[in-house]
């Protein structure tokens, strides 16, 4: 069972960022993690705390059994934080799902779709 | 110096902090242990595995019981 805290437990511990940018794929980004950190794939946690290199959050990534780095767009920024500080991590790409920057609407069904993509390619 | 254990009282938090208290004893280190249960206290420091070590505010280590010459190491310079 994944889960995000190993306190107590022998659990696979996955971490989730999301780049959550300002375009319609950062939005989505944002709300497919939140929804995996609810379905306990994983939990969600901040991008920007580990770009900000704030001890806690660096360390978490490196001790995490799998950290998911979800970006909206090819500028991957959220894989860049990751690959800048050699950090290990799974990269999805919300592009990669049919979504078009600045274009697809972000509906509750598109939110359910991408993930239930991301949550079977990480299992 | 201030020895952090972050961790909501679980066994493992507990084995940390013994071991904590020990390399303190052990290498005679002019320390102090301050424990956090407090969960949103703990994911404010961007602890996301517990137990964790920080050493004056920088977290070390999360996730593991370190052994008492790992907090050691760490305290010596292996930060």
């Amino acid at each position: 069972m994944a889960c995000s805290c190993s306190c107590g437990g022998d659990c696979k511990v996955t971490l989730l960022y999301a780049c959550s940018g300002a375009a319609n794929t950062g939005l989505l980004a944002d709300q497919v993690a939140r929804t995996l950190s609810t379905r306990e794939v994983g939990g969600m946690t901040c991008l920007s705390g580990v770009a900000a290199n704030i001890s806690g959050f660096v360390v978490s990534a490196q001790e995490a059994d799998m950290n998911v780095v979800i970006d909206g767009c090819k500028v991957g920024c959220g894989a860049r934080i990751f690959k800048e500080k050699g950090l290990p991590f799974e990269h999805a790409v919300i592009t990669d799902f049919g979504v078009t920057k600045g274009e697809t609407p972000i509906t509750a069904e598109l939110i359910e779709s991408v993930s239930d993509q991301i949550a079977q390619r990480i299992a | 110096m201030k020895i952090q254990i972050l961790g909501t009282g679980c066994p493992k938090c507990k084995a940390l902090e013994a071991n904590t208290i020990k390399a303190i004893e052990d290498g005679a280190l002019d320390a102090t242990v301050e424990k956090i249960t407090d969960i949103d206290q703990i994911m404010d420091m961007g602890v996301m595995m517990t137990p964790a070590l920080a050493i004056d505010g920088e977290v070390l280590s999360a996730g593991k019981i370190l052994n008492k010459d790992q907090i050691l190491a760490l305290v010596k310079g292996g930060r």
